[in-house]
């Protein structure tokens, strides 16, 4: 915001935020104590800080303390975040690392897979249950997926970044993920092959039943007989029924 | 729409890491002097999953309060009307008959999550009164506004703490949220009086107030940390506003350090205690 035209303690706050964003850069205003102002600097940052690093402790502890800091410090500079809820400071975050460069190449993956945990766990939707038939045949009906559930593909190994597991390089096949709310509310996760997340993909719109899934499947991967990859696809029904990530079928 | 006297007596801030103990002793008489609960908007609005079904446990066993922190009523970029809109349809949904905010503002065209100081100028009782009064215009009801604790004196302002807040409830028509740790901080940090300032406060208009502990760095600082048991002086201001002005319902806040819910109960009665001993606060009686 510029302050050339606005009231006296306005331009005032402004003075006082672009010091508590940057305070190397800009100065604080004038004649306010600076023993005071500095507990200022130190306790807004240090809270924005907390509520950044609570969403992304791999990513913390990844990068190390200082060059995190470093980061965090850049995107309270230059991000405006405009949601209100503190529960979006994260997804802000995300939007930042978006414009930012000069990040170590896993780190948009890694930020993105540390928040989507979040983003599912508080995610407002539900299913009505008794829309859902527990033991409806998963080939001839359609089957229901846990309402918050993400398919995600990531270039990056990004499950088994640590500090000592840096990757600077793509994968060459990119990682396939599942990961999803279940019935008490836990969010998980799991490693898919390409061909259960093509599945799971086509099962997400929720208008095939898993012969139809399966038969598309089997086309798009040029698998002639349709027998071979329902003998295939059964068993992986029921094992993502089991682990709950099917939920059901649809009660039409 | 949900009514205010539903809030009376004691309660407890929410949070997250009190719900199981709220669960396990539900009913129970340990908690009995809870009469309602606290929590920040911005913390619950859309939320699904398992804190969604936390929320509504607690919401059919409680009255709430909501108690904003984002509002940033005295900020220089405009009010964010879409949010409370949203607030609006929070407040409905779970009836919650009382929006409280502070005085204060934090953002500066984006969110800085955090509750700065407004100068105390007359321009700015004007600025701030205008944006209350349309926050009230949006939500079609009337919003408490809070004495905030700070640490920091702006050089240009043209007047003291209360004449401030004095001026901007009369400009705003609004209702006071008495924090009296707020008044005992900011008379560490600025040298002066607590109980002058009591003295001084439209009690008419309170409706709620907090109590809190907070964080002696220094003689001559306080940090505003909710993260201690409420000392005496705190606790003689508050004894002092149920005489002054009869008793109005009072929340114990603790954000960090936070005890087992069975030591925070101690505080909670107490304040119950004290409320039984005085009338109620007759603006508050009043109220709608």
């Amino acid at each position: 915001m510029m302050a050339a035209d606005l009231p006296a303690f306005q331009q005032y706050q402004l003075q006082f935020t672009s010091h508590l964003r940057n305070p190397k850069q800009n100065p604080r205003p004038a004649k306010v104590s600076a023993k005071r102002m500095r507990l200022y600097t130190q306790i807004v940052f240090h809270n924005w800080e907390s509520s950044v690093s609570a969403c992304f402790p791999v990513a913390k502890k990844t990068l190390g303390i200082r060059a995190w800091e470093k980061l965090v410090r850049r995107f309270f500079i230059h991000h405006q975040s405009h949601s209100p809820l503190f529960r979006q400071i994260p997804e802000e975050f995300l939007r930042f690392l978006e414009t930012a460069d000069d990040l170590p190449p896993y780190l948009k993956s890694l930020a993105h897979y540390e928040w989507i945990e979040l983003a599912l766990s508080v995610a407002d939707v539900s299913i009505d249950m008794q829309s859902v038939n527990d033991d409806g045949d998963l080939l001839q009906a359609v089957p229901v997926l846990a309402p918050a559930l993400a398919l995600l593909s990531y270039d990056y190994p990004v499950q088994r970044i640590s500090p000592r597991f840096k990757p600077m390089q793509p994968l060459a096949q990119p990682v396939n993920l599942l990961v999803f709310r279940d019935i008490q509310d836990d969010v998980k996760f799991m490693e898919l092959n390409a061909v259960t997340a093509r599945l799971l993909g086509l099962l997400q719109a929720g208008s095939m039943s898993g012969r139809q899934a399966l038969e598309q499947l089997a086309a798009e991967i040029g698998q002639s007989s349709p027998e071979a990859i329902i003998q295939f696809g059964l068993p992986l029904l029921l094992d993502l029924k089991a682990q709950g990530v099917i939920l059901g079928t649809a009660i039409i | 729409m949900a009514q205010l006297s539903e809030i009376r007596g004691a309660g407890l801030g929410l949070k997250r890491e009190l719900i199981a103990q709220l669960q396990a002793e539900s009913g129970k008489d340990s908690i009995g002097a809870i009469s309602f609960l606290e929590i920040a908007p911005e913390n619950w609005i859309g939320a699904g999953g398992r804190i969604g079904k936390q929320l509504a446990w607690l919401t059919e066993r409680y009255p709430i309060v909501a108690h904003g922190l984002c509002l940033s009523l005295g900020a220089p970029d405009a009010l964010n009307e879409v949010f409370i809109q949203r607030v609006k349809e929070f407040l409905d949904q779970y009836r919650i008959p009382l929006y409280t905010e502070h005085l204060s503002y934090g953002s500066d065209g984006g969110y800085l999550y955090d509750l700065l100081p407004i100068p105390f100028t007359e321009e700015a009782v004007y600025y701030v009164a205008k944006r209350i009064r349309r926050t009230q215009d949006i939500l079609g009801r009337r919003i408490a506004v809070e004495n905030a604790s700070y640490y920091l004196a702006a050089p240009i302002s043209e007047m003291d703490e209360l004449t401030f807040l004095r001026a901007v409830l009369e400009e705003a028509d609004c209702w006071l949220h008495l924090d009296v740790n707020n008044i005992y901080v900011n008379s560490v940090n600025f040298g002066f009086d607590p109980h002058e300032f009591l003295r001084g406060i439209p009690g008419e208009r309170i409706v709620y107030a907090h109590i809190a502990g907070h964080d002696q760095e220094a003689p001559d600082l306080i940090i505003d940390t909710h993260g201690q048991d409420v000392i005496d002086p705190v606790w003689g201001l508050l004894d002092e506003a149920y005489r002054l002005f009869g008793t109005f319902p009072t929340l114990l806040e603790r954000d960090i350090n936070i005890p087992p819910l069975s030591k925070l109960m101690q505080e909670v009665n107490r304040i119950a205690e004290m409320q039984a001993s005085y009338m109620p606060n007759h603006r508050y009686a009043n109220a709608r």
